[in-house]
């Protein structure tokens, strides 16, 4: 019901508006070289395509394709219709099918890590692509002396949290409703995000949030911090932060069992040092029951041409801890090269 | 007690005014100029910032959330701006794009593409480095501020008048002190001055960019050597952003002169307003040309 009356609300604010400009096309593509250090794998990820413009003077409307390197059809990412301006108390809304406002990485497209691949631990919890289901989140600046916003939203698909894997039992609830079963779609979720932003000075900027998630089937909460030091345009320091805790059930919160908890965090800190280098460090850490991991990693960009092309490398170490307490007892190292391109205004930002 | 009355004094006096947030400052300069006590002004980009990127913060949007008016460069040079004013939600916001009344030089004919480098669709977008344009600007800026405050329509009648005469005056004065510049043939680092070589009479040779935000390959910077040394040329002009590490290896290998020109109101010392900026870039030029000047 709820995605219905999402999609008639895109589809009716794209046919009533009176727009006559085109809206921007952008495709990202990408190359990647795999396990450098043992065996080497050239693969893709296929292209991203955007399709961005205004509505009307008061929505745009975002739209992003994904067609993977293999037989799969092409996917459909996000397609969300904000509503930015005219609505009273400086209102903003979102409807569709989008990332929600829920801890700083979920709204981040794979393009736009400096460090190639979403943390591991993060991606266990909000799903190999993150989690974009469908529905309505409203969100509000307060009235503070400082930049501070509420975002809440209902949604019609939970966290896909794929912790569970091997488990005999899958809670991949999302992955159920990307294909267009909207009717047999039993589950809900509320999440929420209040997030400060400071303007230290000029060139030193913090952004702090703290987010929550809950459906019929699990919980999370989460906070997140972002530092940023930047100079001039070609010099810029980058600290950020992230912790997100989740838990599931199967009957109800009260049997929540331990080994359905987990924890992961990453901590990243980017320097870009002139025109077209930057280099940083990552560190992830995956706490789980049965698996904990830990994840060190340097990376190196380099971008020739402003945002059009831009090469990775990441070098890091997989820890595997299989029992909590246990030593560790298989580590991997892991040597990766990305080249990524765009084409149009959408830019694979190194940042 | 005194601590409340000064605050909401403070506060009547602020709230009392119409509040202007600008792409840049030279923009700034000039609201500040033709609103004067009756605004406050705030600009968006530094002027020492690279005016083509600005990363968009959360508090810009909060700084344009309770304005009423924004002036923007237009001519895609801060199409940055859109996304501020938009995440403000700021739903009666007057957005003015003060490129609408300008003469404006260098629009490419033919296919656009990302072949060109960073180029602007709409025309060079660097106006505002042409004095005349700085008149047309602040017409366009009394008269939406006049919108925006009926009440103080003389105020900015007036203040626009004294603008003008001051901009006039000091136009005679630049035309007879900087005579010499004329057909001074000078390289810049990136294509932000035609508008101010054309009104002053200067000669653009070169860009070290070999495209529009592309940084120069070691064959343009040979050619660009090859070219100073067969054409006599004198200076390489960057703008107060770039790095000067490309201009000195040029220097290094010609003895050409390098200098930076403020491109934006606030981006050197001395260039602390609109006719500054102008006293201040012609003063670097003349100095370097080592043509004379008052």
């Amino acid at each position: 019901m709820l995605q219905k009356l999402v999609g008639g609300l895109i589809f009716s604010g794209i046919l009533f508006s009176q727009t006559t400009a085109n809206p921007q096309f952008s495709v990202i593509g990408d190359l990647v070289m795999d396990q450098i250090n043992d065996s080497p794998k050239l693969s893709s990820s296929g292209v991203e395509i955007a399709i961005q413009g205004n509505v009307n003077p008061f929505a745009r409307a975002d739209v992003y394709l994904h067609k993977h390197n293999d037989e799969s059809p092409i996917e459909l990412e996000e397609a969300v219709l904000t509503i930015e301006r005219g609505l009273p108390l400086g209102l903003g809304l979102r409807l569709g099918k989008f990332r929600p406002d829920l801890g700083r990485i979920n709204k981040v497209h794979a393009h736009l890590f400096p460090f190639i691949e979403a943390p591991t631990g993060m991606k266990k919890v909000l799903g190999e692509e993150f989690w974009a289901p469908t529905g309505v989140e409203a969100n509000i600046l307060l009235p503070l002396p400082w930049y501070s916003n509420v975002s809440v939203g209902y949604f019609d698909s939970g966290i896909r949290g794929d912790i569970h894997e091997g488990e005999g039992e899958s809670h991949d609830l999302e992955q159920n409703h990307d294909h267009n079963h909207g009717e047999e779609k039993q589950d809900f979720a509320l999440s929420g995000r209040w997030s400060h932003f400071f303007d230290l000075n000029d060139i030193n900027h913090i952004e702090i949030g703290t987010s929550g998630y809950l459906g019929d089937k699990n919980i999370l909460v989460g906070a997140d911090l972002k530092y940023k030091w930047r100079p001039n345009k070609y010099k810029s320091l980058t600290l950020e932060v992230e912790i997100f805790q989740y838990a599931c059930w199967d009957d109800g919160p009260e049997d929540l069992y331990q080994n359905n908890c987990t924890g992961t965090y990453y901590g990243m800190v980017n320097y870009q040092f002139n025109k077209s280098y930057n280099i940083g460090v990552i560190g992830e850490v995956w706490v789980h029951q049965e698996e904990d991991e830990i994840s060190p990693a340097l990376f190196i960009g380099y971008s020739p041409v402003e945002e059009s092309a831009v090469f990775r490398l990441k070098i890091g170490q997989v820890n595997h801890f299989y029992l909590p307490g246990e030593d560790k007892i298989k580590q991997d190292l892991i040597v990766t090269a990305q080249l990524i391109w765009s084409l149009g205004p959408h830019k694979p930002h190194r940042y | 007690m005194k601590k409340q009355i000064i605050l909401f004094t403070l506060l009547s006096f602020c709230f009392g005014k119409v509040r202007v947030v600008t792409s840049t400052t030279d923009l700034a300069d000039i609201v500040k100029t033709i609103g004067g006590d009756r605004v406050t002004v705030t600009s968006i980009a530094r002027g020492n910032q690279d005016p083509h990127y600005v990363e968009i913060l959360p508090s810009y949007m909060f700084k344009v959330k309770k304005a009423d008016i924004y002036f923007m460069v237009g001519m895609e040079l801060d199409l940055w701006a859109k996304s501020i004013i938009n995440g403000s939600r700021n739903r009666h916001i007057d957005v003015v794009d003060c490129s609408i009344e300008i003469e404006k030089m260098e629009i490419p004919t033919g296919t656009v593409d990302a072949r060109m480098g960073d180029i602007h669709r709409f025309g060079n977008p660097h106006y505002w480095l042409d004095p005349k344009n700085g008149k047309r600007i602040a017409k366009l800026i009394a008269e939406k501020l006049t919108n925006a405050e009926p009440k103080s329509s003389d105020l900015f009648r007036q203040n626009l008048d004294a603008f003008n005469l001051q901009l006039d005056k000091a136009i005679l004065d630049w035309e007879k002190r900087f005579v010499n510049l004329q057909g001074k043939k000078l390289i810049y680092y990136h294509n932000s001055w035609p508008y101010f070589s054309n009104y002053f009479g200067l000669e653009t040779v070169e860009f070290l960019e070999p495209k529009p935000g592309i940084t120069p390959s070691p064959a343009k910077l040979n050619h660009i050597i090859q070219r100073i040394k067969s054409d006599d040329i004198k200076v390489i002009a960057s703008e107060s952003y770039f790095s000067d590490r490309v201009p000195k290896f040029i220097a290094s290998k010609t003895g050409v002169k390098t200098v930076k020109l403020a491109q934006s109101v606030g981006a050197m010392e001395g260039a602390d307003s609109y006719i500054h900026l102008f006293e201040t870039n012609l003063k670097i030029l003349s100095q370097a040309f080592g043509v004379e000047h008052d």
